[in-house]
């Protein structure tokens, strides 16, 4: 039998943030080889703000003005272990540094090699990563006061307009019990709802709980349920293009009730019948794949899915009223 | 001197928390009902006596962007409800419940907090709280924020790392006798003080231990609380205020808006009891300490507090139910509960509460 | 006990697909707008409430702690809710709620979504792949109700040209389609059958915004104040046996329960002009039956005889709507703002000649969160 591995995805995005008229000069001079900062009444702010955070009035790009290279650091923390997040994959410390020319500090990464290199007080100054791309870990800084070698500028650049920052999340689970003994089922060509020890509905697939009546679920209301039911609601979805997804063409995503059922199955996706022929009220059956298993890259979508079912076909009994069904149009 | 309430006065008439659970195996649904259930059973109500239901709960940590949506069928929806969220601790919940009653057409409210942090790395989810520009492409966390937090503290001479130490060894004390608590016993100073540093000077230890749970409460105006407890707690204040998010704007070694906060929900009225203070690190509570303006006679976090077991996102609102619990016991006749949101203390909430019948 | 509440300033963005500017500046702009409606400065303002849909959609968890200071709210309380689609008006109501409370006298709201930054088709889904976005839950009910009301096909094409045309008297408005037709969106692609691409809401940056203030300091703002007479929200589950998703239980609950508290008997006659959530064209006639504006099987015959067009005797959506604009956090809040705005007489091109009640609502999640408030020129108007 299949392995059913914990679940383990990734939420991930290219994010892409406009950076507007203080930021997007702030993170083109980091690209350009100098930090900015604004100036606002008789205080330099670092890294710039735009609005002066005494009052909120506005404070224009006519305010930027060039600070560091060099610095103080006012506060620090060594970061033993560092994260996939993080500017290294060294130890290294976090500093609050008050940039030479500026009155507040601004949080960045020091390379300082040991902790013991670390100090309030210290010097630092910044470094320029070789690629650049107008973001703020285009730099970092070191111990020391050696201004940086000036870094190639590329001329025709155009300013920084947007930023991108690839967020990701990691999720990590084990199944949880309802949902493995269910995905159990599954590879046995068995559909396994569980049965409300509240009211009899039988819930397919099972949340793990009986939301109406407030009552959690367990092993002992697990029942088997039919392959074979009636459709109660659909639509045909032409493919909206994002990051991660893969479908290009139309296809119909319905809902069944399944024989022996109270709650529907969604998402289960008909490519053969023409959408002309499909209605609420028809009756399919379930063809399950000879070689079910779970290997997609995303096991968070493990279900009744395409995974586990070559297709759905008419069972050839005639169609149900879909008045009878509409309670069920999820 | 006994509290006396006014008709328009806002009680605590039940509380109920799930265990603090390093993992728990089924759905946060299940948390939530667990609690739900237990609140409306205890007071002896139906659901559809509840006039105005709130939860706080954060979508990020199942990595699910509407997951809150789902903690619905937890409380409770069907008839249909009178509902919110917030996307903020449940004290922040609770904030608005008490509003609502005062508006006086409702009596009931039920307020949860919830949430399931095992699924994900806490630190790369909170890491996105930072300004998204300058400071969260960095990966600097919280508990890095809060790393050069407890360095300033040191530096100001406001704390020594034994302090700090002495903080963790108090609260895991306090947890043998929590039920809930995720970690509890007896650790010395010297023991703590000898564990590695995590985000120097801070070590694993005084971070908390993430965990799934929920917590929930019911209030209710005056003459309906009386109807449905002998011991209500009432709530004699409420404040929350937040502080500039750009730490080089800050004076980290203080909590501007925690005393803001508190002289806004009258913290200086009277004598402290007991105080529960949501502490994710434990440095925190020194701060804290200074900014409620709490002294030794004022017992600090005897549920062993976040550092002993941290539902992330019911965490305050259990501070708040630690408190009305020892109230609600005659154990204490006036307690402040304390809710923390962003890093490095951004945000602070401070609830008062007080013994009265 | 509660005390009324007015909305003394209103602003926004210009909505678009993608507007170059931070997120703090993205909602400085439409808070700072109805802070100068209002004749205030932020420090007047003793809270600010914020709502947004998920954190996702531009990556920033708890936006309410990064954009603190840009809403100058350093060393006062902010509050952040989130209802799924409904948030903007559930951001209002909270807001209100401050105010009547007698807690806090003059309260700053901002509701906004950068949906440039982010995707929300790949939010929805839950960044996995064949999400069916939010078309794709509808589209089924949709149908249904077609089914059911036997409304003819043109009607979904019918709301989709008059929003259309309402939003080029709006100059927020995103979509300014000059030549919007019957045929053009007939002959526009269809996305979840029995829904066309111009019968669905675009994607839009943008932030709204209001000042809502007690009633002993309504008159610090010059301009006309909308009072808040009542508000009401209700949830339901999402899904569960036995849920009719075309005639909702919460939504006639939530009509039901705030033409109660306002007074309102026979809302067709006494309610002059509608902001409803409409994101997909037939959500108009949907929500005319589903908040009892018209008996059931009727909602569509109002808008075939031109009832809800500006000058009709209903008008819905004078600003264009979502259809027109959708910065998802801020499309409740704008519903509920262009409500205030028909009131106050501030509507510009798009006023309903002398509208004194005005109602605003928001949906959310699988059609399950209802958010609606209903605002006046006047703080006792007569229904007589």
């Amino acid at each position: 039998m299949a392995q059913l591995p914990d679940i383990d995805f990734t939420l991930e995005y290219p994010y892409t943030r406009t950076t507007g008229p203080i930021i997007g000069p702030f993170l083109t001079g980091l690209r350009d080889g100098r930090i900015l900062g604004t100036r606002v009444g008789d205080r330099v702010i670092c890294p710039p703000l735009e609005y002066d955070p005494a009052d909120g009035s506005t404070v224009g790009p006519e305010n930027l003005v060039e600070v560091g290279p060099a610095g103080t650091v006012e506060g620090w923390t060594w970061v033993a272990e560092p994260t996939s997040k993080h500017p290294f994959d060294r130890p290294f410390a976090f500093a609050q540094i008050r940039l030479d020319g500026a009155d507040t500090t601004m949080l960045h990464a020091v390379d300082a090699g040991s902790i013991d290199n670390m100090s309030t007080g210290m010097r630092v100054v910044v470094r320029f990563n070789d690629e650049r791309v107008g973001s703020v870990t285009d730099v970092y800084f070191v111990p020391g006061e050696d201004a940086p070698d000036a870094p190639s500028v590329d001329a025709d650049a155009e300013p920084v307009g947007i930023m991108e920052h690839l967020i990701g999340v990691r999720i990590r689970e084990p199944l949880q019990p309802f949902r493995k003994r269910f995905l159990e089922g599954l590879l046995q060509k068995k559909i396994i709802g569980q049965r409300s020890p509240a009211d009899g509905k039988v819930h397919v697939p099972s949340r793990g709980y009986d939301a109406i009546n407030r009552v959690p679920m367990t092993e002992d209301d697990d029942v088997e349920v039919s392959g074979r039911g009636t459709v109660t609601s659909y639509t045909e979805i032409t493919p909206i293009q994002y990051h991660g997804q893969t479908e290009t063409e139309p296809y119909i995503r319905c809902s069944v009730l399944l024989d022996g059922a109270d709650t529907t199955i969604g998402g289960v996706d008909i490519r053969d019948i023409p959408i002309e022929e499909f209605k609420v009220g028809m009756r399919l059956q379930i063809v399950w794949r000879d070689d079910i298993s779970f290997d997609d890259e995303d096991n968070r979508a493990y279900g009744l899915n395409e995974s586990v079912y070559e297709r759905w076909e008419r069972t050839g009994e005639p169609d149900v009223d879909p008045d009878l069904v509409k309670e069920h149009n999820f | 001197m006994a509290f006396e309430p006014q008709e328009n006065d806002i009680a605590i008439v039940g509380v109920a928390q799930t265990a603090a659970h390093a993992r728990f195996d089924g759905p946060e649904v299940v948390l939530i009902m667990e609690c739900v259930n237990r609140l409306l059973g205890d007071a002896g109500i139906e659901r559809d006596d509840v006039g105005f239901t709130i939860a706080g709960s954060c979508d990020y940590l199942s990595g699910m962007p509407f997951a809150f949506v789902s903690n619905v069928d937890g409380m409770g929806a069907w008839p249909p409800v009178y509902e919110s969220h917030v996307e903020m601790d449940g004290a922040w919940a609770l904030f608005e419940a008490w509003l609502r009653l005062q508006m006086g057409d409702i009596d009931v409210a039920m307020v949860v907090g919830s949430g399931k942090s095992s699924p994900c790395n806490a630190r790369e989810v909170f890491h996105l709280q930072a300004d998204p520009y300058v400071v969260a492409p960095l990966g600097l966390d919280p508990d890095a924020l809060a790393g050069i937090q407890a360095r300033a503290l040191i530096d100001a001479g406001k704390a020594t790392e034994a302090d700090i130490a002495d903080v963790v060894a108090r609260s895991r004390a306090a947890a043998a006798a929590n039920p809930n608590a995720q970690v509890a016993g007896s650790v010395s100073i010297d023991e703590l003080l000898a564990a590695p540093y995590d985000m120097a000077p801070l070590r694993a230890h005084d971070v908390s231990p993430k965990a799934d749970g929920a917590a929930a409460l019911l209030i209710a105006r005056r003459d309906r609380a009386r109807e449905l407890t002998d011991n209500p707690v009432w709530i004699t204040g409420l404040d929350h205020r937040i502080e500039s998010h750009h730490a080089g704007l800050r004076d980290l070694t203080d909590s501007e808006s925690t005393r803001l906060a508190a002289a806004g929900a009258g913290v200086a009225d009277g004598a402290v009891d007991v105080a529960e203070l949501h502490t994710t690190h434990a440095h925190e509570e020194i701060i804290l300490r200074a900014a409620l303006g709490l002294g030794d006679d004022t017992q600090i976090n005897p549920s062993g507090g976040p550092l002993a077991g941290d539902p992330v996102m019911a965490t305050g609102l259990t501070r708040i139910i630690e408190v009305a619990k020892r109230i609600a016991a005659g154990d204490a006749s006036r307690g402040v509960a304390h809710a923390a949101s962003g890093a490095a203390l951004q945000q602070n909430l401070v609830c008062v509460l007080q013994e009265g019948a | 006990m509660a005390r009324p509440c007015a909305v003394v300033g209103i602003g926004q963005t210009k909505y678009k697909r993608q507007l170059p500017v931070t997120l703090d500046g993205l909602v400085r702009e439409a808070a700072l707008q109805a802070l100068e409606d209002a004749n205030l400065t932020f420090a007047d303002i003793d809270a600010v409430v914020i709502g947004k849909a998920p954190d996702a959609l531009e990556g920033v968890v708890m936006p309410e702690l990064s954009l603190a200071d840009a809403l100058g709210a350093v060393g006062k309380p902010i509050h952040r809710v989130h209802t799924a689609g409904s948030v903007g008006a559930s951001t209002a109501i909270s807001a209100a709620v401050l105010v009547e409370s007698g807690r806090y006298d003059t309260v700053l709201t901002v509701t906004y979504e950068k949906q440039s930054e982010g995707n929300a088709t790949w939010a929805l889904s839950g960044g996995r792949s064949g999400g069916q976005g939010a078309g794709g839950t509808f589209a089924p009910w949709i149908r249904e109700y077609i089914r059911r009301s036997k409304a003819p096909e043109h009607i979904g094409w019918k709301v989709a040209v008059k929003d259309r045309l309402n939003a080029l008297k709006n100059p927020n408005a995103h979509l300014h389609l000059e030549d919007i037709s019957i045929e053009k969106v007939k002959e526009s692609p269809m996305l979840w059958d029995p829904i066309h691409f111009l019968e669905s809401c675009p994607s839009s940056d943008g932030a709204a915004a209001m000042v809502l203030t007690s009633e002993d300091k309504v008159s610090r703002s010059p301009n006309k104040p909308a009072w808040v007479l009542g508000h009401a929200k209700r949830t339901e589950f999402s899904t569960f046996p036995g849920r009719d998703t075309i005639r909702i239980q919460a939504g006639l609950d939530c009509a039901e329960a705030l033409y109660k508290k306002v007074g309102i008997t026979d809302p067709r006659k006494q309610i002059d002009a509608a902001e409803l959530y409409v994101p997909f064209s037939w959500y108009e006639p949907m929500w005319l039956e589903g908040h009892l504006i018209a008996e059931e099987g009727e909602g569509w015959k109002m808008t075939d005889e031109g009832a809800t067009e500006i000058g009709g005797d209903f008008p819905v959506n004078c600003s264009g709507g979502v259809l027109s604009s959708n910065p998802i956090g801020a499309s409740g809040m704008i519903r509920c703002l262009e409500a205030a705005n028909q009131v106050r007489g501030t509507a510009g091109d798009y006023q309903v000649d002398g509208a004194k009640v005005a109602l605003g609502h928001a949906y959310g999640g699988a059609a399950q969160y209802f958010a609606m408030w209903i605002v006046s020129s006047e703080l006792q108007p007569d229904f007589t």
